[in-house]
């Protein structure tokens, strides 16, 4: 029956074409927003996901990394007196201004992290090194910043803020929903860069456990006992802010519904173009019953074109998608391909093609014989 | 053995809304072996209807069918391909035949539904292909041969399984007379030699004599019989 449904796809090439095009059209769609998506949720969190820490400490009530207000440092030695905390960092993320070369400002988010441990610092450098940042106003910008600061080079100066501040490094891979710039000082530094930060506040503390020790465990009896912060695990807090950016701004929202068009639309090309190919030949369907067909030798043949289409269009919209990724690397942005998402889509993909056939299959269930003897 | 169709006051009355038309008026019929059995009569007489309850494809109103000993009329939908699959075969007169598919193909998938597959369909199909004078054009798409050439691949399809009964409706309609006379003259050879049971139903006065068994039927009624 895959051979009869094989054979009638390949004869009728014109409208295989078009049913792949409609497939490849939706699932390549498909593909690409739940891979920006993704792509965009793992931004959202990516330093707190490559933050060596199990425990953050945050303000009361606070949504998110970026947006995330200072709190009384003195909560840093209530974190490390817990018995199953092991060690302990301030982290600073605040928002700041930049002048640009040619004049105007440009918004920034600083992050100051602890020079000696190098806990909330970057993880990846191009050039210099995070312990460069000692002692001095000095400052590591990401590579992602410079189309929006322009070149950057070891060695510059900026102005931030208040400060004229030495470009010591650039590391590479740190990125913000927001889009801003990201720019690393040490912890001091930052400290005194924000005034709105203050010197006896932090913004976040990131503590690990000991080992053995549950994460959860010690986040819940923090919590409990530190009046005024909110202590979530490092996981908590990423997906905390992934929800964020998904939720409170609509983004999640706009991709879902891209998606569910998507499918609605690859299943109507898929539905249009099987029920046509199922009318065209319902004759010689009918007679296949005649014959003795059983309607389920029929829905086979049917279900099988699905399959057929299902497939090719989802093989042609993978390459292109694994493809685009590098596109988008060019332009600076993540575009998430994994395995997990690959058989997601697929799964989606067949269901659209599946549940196209169904209105078809429903016509062979009951054929008319006046049809078959129509000349 | 029981004969291949008996059917007692058998009975089809359509009805579109409140209208109803008796297609079929309790006819009683027995069909033998190897008997070619014609139905002729006039454009709405219920040739067609009558074909399509004894394929067992139109349910009757009222009536028995009895098909080799199993009665038809009281079987459940699901059971009706079985009874299909195991005795009987059509020939339309439009072929029906898949345009994506060979005309080997076509044969092999109708044996398919049979039940017959692999070296057995294989053997079957070439063998009924030649037989029909197809053998050179086995695997042409239907688009490249003639329409004669056209109703024979369908009529190997029907012969090729051993279906006891045949059923044809207007096998010759869009043949002209030199086809039409060559398939007639097919089925007529193979109702002989294989002892099968073929009932045509047609307008075509020029196949009279191909015909062992004439029913001439009128307003759903048989009103004729004549055996050559
Ligand atoms: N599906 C249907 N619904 C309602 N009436 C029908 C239906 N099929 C056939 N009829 C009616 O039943 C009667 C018999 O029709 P049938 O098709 O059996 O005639 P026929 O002898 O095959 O005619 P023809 O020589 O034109 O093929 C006609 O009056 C026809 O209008
Ligand atoms: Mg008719």
């Amino acid at each position: 029956m895959f051979y009869v449904a094989l054979r009638i796809i390949l004869y009728d090439k014109v409208r295989s074409l078009i049913t792949l095009l409609g497939v490849v059209f939706a699932v390549s769609l498909i593909f690409n927003q739940v891979g920006i998506f993704l792509g965009l949720m793992e931004t959202s969190s990516v330093i707190i996901d490559h933050t060596p820490g199990d425990i953050w400490v945050t303000a009361k009530n606070n949504k998110n990394f970026d947006y995330s207000l200072p709190f009384p440092e003195y909560f840093y030695n209530h974190t490390i007196s817990d018995p199953d905390i092991q060690s302990a960092d301030k982290l600073i993320v605040a928002w700041g201004v930049i002048r640009q070369l040619e004049g105007g400002n440009e918004q920034l988010e600083i992050i100051g992290f602890n020079t000696d441990t190098g806990v909330g610092g970057p993880w990846e450098m191009m050039e210099g090194s995070p312990r460069d940042l000692k002692n001095g106003n000095f400052a590591i910008v990401d590579e992602s910043a410079m189309k929006r600061l322009g070149r950057i080079q070891v060695g510059d100066y900026r102005d931030v803020l208040s400060r004229r501040v030495k470009i010591v490094g650039i590391s590479r891979g740190v990125k913000s929903f927001t889009t801003a710039p990201i720019m690393f000082t040490s912890y001091e530094l930052a400290q005194h860069l924000v005034s709105y930060v203050g010197s006896q506040s932090t913004v976040f503390i990131v503590a690990k456990v000991k080992p053995g020790v549950r994460p959860e465990t010690v986040a819940e009896r923090l919590g409990k006992r530190l009046k005024g912060v909110d202590v979530y695990t490092a996981s908590d807090f990423s997906m905390k802010t992934r929800m964020y950016w998904a939720i409170e701004t609509g983004v999640g929202f706009s991709f879902m519904l891209t998606i569910v068009i998507s499918f609605l639309v690859g299943m109507l090309i898929v539905g249009q173009t099987i029920y046509n190919s199922t009318m065209e030949h319902i004759k010689e369907f009918g007679t296949l019953k005649a014959l003795g067909a059983s309607n389920m030798d029929i829905y086979k043949i049917i279900f099988s074109q699905a399959m057929i289409n299902a497939m090719t269009g989802y093989i042609v919209s993978l390459i292109i998608t694994i493809a685009s990724v590098k596109i988008y690397e060019l332009g600076a942005m993540v575009m998430v391909v994994e395995w997990w998402i690959n058989l997601m889509v697929l799964g989606l993909t067949l269901v659209m093609c599946m549940a196209a056939a169904f209105v078809s299959v429903r016509r062979i269930k009951s054929i008319d014989p006046a049809i078959l003897f129509r000349g | 053995m029981p004969d291949p169709v008996v059917t007692k006051e058998l009975t089809k009355v359509y009805k579109e809304g409140k209208i109803e038309v008796t297609a079929l008026k309790s006819t009683n019929l027995i069909l033998e072996k190897g008997v070619v059995v014609g139905l002729f009569g006039p454009s709405g007489s219920g040739k067609t209807t009558l074909l399509s309850m004894l394929g067992c494809i139109l349910r009757p109103t009222s009536g028995s069918l009895n098909i080799f000993g199993n009665e038809v009329c009281g079987l459940a939908e699901e059971d009706l391909p079985r009874i299909r699959r195991e005795f009987i075969s059509f020939i339309f007169q439009g072929f029906n035949l898949f345009p994506a598919l060979t005309a080997y193909e076509n044969v092999i998938l109708g044996l398919k539904m049979k039940g017959i597959v692999g070296e057995d369909a294989d053997k079957r199909a070439c063998y009924m292909l030649s037989e029909v004078g197809l053998k050179e054009r086995m695997h042409f798409l239907p688009r490249d041969v003639s329409g004669g050439q056209r109703q024979r691949i369908a009529v190997a399809r029907a012969l090729a399984a051993d279906s006891p009964i045949i059923l044809a409706d207007e096998p010759t309609g869009n043949l002209d007379q030199s086809n039409g006379r060559k398939v007639m003259e097919l089925l007529k050879h193979m109702a002989a030699s294989q002892r099968r049971c073929i009932v045509v139903a047609t307008h075509d006065n020029r196949i009279m004599d191909l015909i062992d068994r004439v029913l001439y039927m009128e307003d759903g009624s048989i009103r004729q019989e004549k055996r050559s």
